[in-house]
């Protein structure tokens, strides 16, 4: 930990006296931090975003463990293999097909979160499903339990602190996607749409403070979920 | 000699073979496992399968408990259930072919779900007899009193020992309530002392009910033969591909079953090295 803190104070030491120019000095980007909070621009327009990813992820989730549970019938499996083969499409392209699917801004923004994180999560998820221990079938079995109980046992309940890490995982995935979609619907705000307007005046130390913010919060969440992980199956950290 | 009769069949295995593709594993598997009724005694049976590492004791071990389907022939156990009359309850008996759930299964690894802890997996065990209806708890305590669990029950598997792990898997099973309890190599990987006390464990359990039936897959000559009333040798024939049961040794006959001195006796040891001979 101290090795780390050194480093990160060397780092910004050397940035601080090395740069000049056109890139902002650190001791600059804080300042303009500073700022940003005493606006209340910053604090609103995170809201708005963590809003909408929260969202988002939870939707995915549950789009995910549907697919998935479903693909143990042979019918939803082909469905889920497209699902995790989507992981290569982009969203570039297809965005004003969803412009014409969703009725206004936010939920086109809520729907590309959903198309981009839910290939990922499927993709996670059903790899944890096809590396179950086959013994975890078989004690259900040899206990007298029906499919449904097995799938309750080994699969929902069995797998949940899994699902929970994959959400972490993942988590970064949508937190990225985030400036990148609401740029599309700049009206009700968002982080993205603060970065992409100070972006285009060239504000390069508005643009670094709120990137460090979005970095900061990712962090923040990363830790924040493991925690709970930790703290919802304590059987984990055993 | 202790005064026995041997009653109905509990269960039974015709002709059964396993293949896989081409290569024939198990073949012609055939022997019943009788109910050995003692006067003035709760006595239920112990049996040991006895065979070489790789002869396919682990294939027999799945067939036996349901877990896997014979490619040819029949398992069959006798089962009892309650049927209620104007005398009240009583119990009926009729042979079927045996299915997974059957069987009380250990298997080698003690697996347990790693997410549930002792008292969680032993309630789900409970809550699948219907026996135990309303009284799943007081079983729970009962048994692991009697295991020396008591202790254990907000522990995850990974916080026990193998000994304990395995008493947690015992007991889950017992807890289910099957008649038949079928044990993967109980004695591989203990010291002296767990040994014996894993010994004493599955005596005490034999004797829990008349019907009570152990059947241990063992490559632990010794101790499968002090524990058992019949041992069955899994080997090859001159001629076979696969497995078959070679031999079948009344221990009972022997004067060699229910001893607690067993191991002393020299019709023990000549036991010893004609399961040895055979394998």
């Amino acid at each position: 930990m101290i090795m780390v803190l050194l480093q990160v104070i060397v780092t910004l030491v050397l940035w601080q006296s090395g740069s000049g120019g056109l890139i902002p000095q650190p001791l600059r980007i804080i300042a303009a931090f500073g700022h940003l909070l005493t606006t209340r621009l910053l604090l609103d327009n995170v809201l708005v975003s963590l809003l909408l990813t929260l969202k988002a992820l939870v939707y995915s989730v549950l789009a995910t463990l549907a697919f998935t549970y479903l693909s143990v019938i042979p019918f939803f499996s082909s469905l889920a293999q497209f699902i995790v083969k989507c992981r290569y499409l982009t969203l570039t392209g297809l965005i004003f097909i969803f412009t014409l699917l969703t009725k206004d801004g936010s939920q086109l923004k809520l729907s590309l979160l959903i198309f981009g994180i839910v290939p990922f999560f499927t993709t996670s998820f059903l790899s944890v499903i096809l590396h179950i221990n086959k013994q975890e079938y078989e004690l259900c079995q040899t206990l007298g339990y029906n499919r449904w109980q097995t799938l309750y046992e080994v699969v929902i309940v069995g797998k949940a602190d899994q699902v929970f890490e994959i959400v972490r995982q993942n988590f970064a995935i949508a937190w990225m996607m985030i400036t990148m979609v609401e740029g599309l619907s700049m009206s009700e705000g968002g982080i993205g749409a603060l970065l992409i307007k100070y972006n285009k005046y060239n504000d390069l130390t508005n643009v670094l403070a709120l990137q460090g913010v979005i970095f900061g919060l990712g962090l923040c969440f990363d830790y924040l979920l493991g925690t709970l992980r930790k703290w919802l199956f304590p059987y984990t950290k055993l | 000699m202790t005064a026995y009769t041997k009653k109905e069949i509990l269960l039974q295995a015709r002709n059964v073979s396993l293949t896989y593709g081409d290569k024939c594993i198990l073949q012609d598997i055939n022997f019943c496992i009788h109910d050995i009724v003692r006067p003035g005694l709760q006595q239920g049976q112990v049996v040991s399968l006895i065979g070489r590492s790789g002869i396919g004791k682990t294939q027999l071990f799945r067939l036996l408990s349901g877990l896997q389907k014979p490619s040819q022939g029949s398992i069959t156990i006798r089962e009892r259930r309650p049927v209620e009359n104007s005398n009240g309850s009583i119990q009926v008996y009729h042979e079927r072919m045996v299915e997974p759930g059957d069987m009380g299964v250990i298997f080698q690894n003690y697996y347990q779900f790693g997410w549930r802890t002792v008292g969680q997996s032993l309630l789900l065990a409970a809550r699948q007899n219907k026996a135990l209806a309303g009284k799943e708890e007081d079983a729970i305590g009962r048994y692991t009193e009697q295991f020396e669990l008591s202790g254990m029950l907000q522990r995850y598997p990974s916080q026990l020992s193998g000994g304990q792990q395995q008493r947690v898997s015992i007991i889950q099973q017992l807890l289910k309530g099957s008649d038949f309890l079928l044990l993967d190599e109980p004695f591989s990987g203990l010291d002296i002392c767990v040994l014996d006390k894993v010994v004493e464990l599955l005596l005490q359990v034999s004797l829990s009910d008349e019907l009570k039936t152990l059947i241990i897959v063992s490559h632990d000559i010794a101790t499968a033969v002090a524990i058992s009333d019949t041992v069955f040798i899994l080997g090859k024939m001159t001629g076979q591909e696969g497995s078959t049961l070679v031999r079948e040794i009344d221990l009972i006959d022997r004067g060699l079953a229910w001893e607690k001195d067993v191991r002393q006796m020299k019709a023990f040891t000549d036991t010893i090295r004609e399961i040895k001979d055979c394998l």
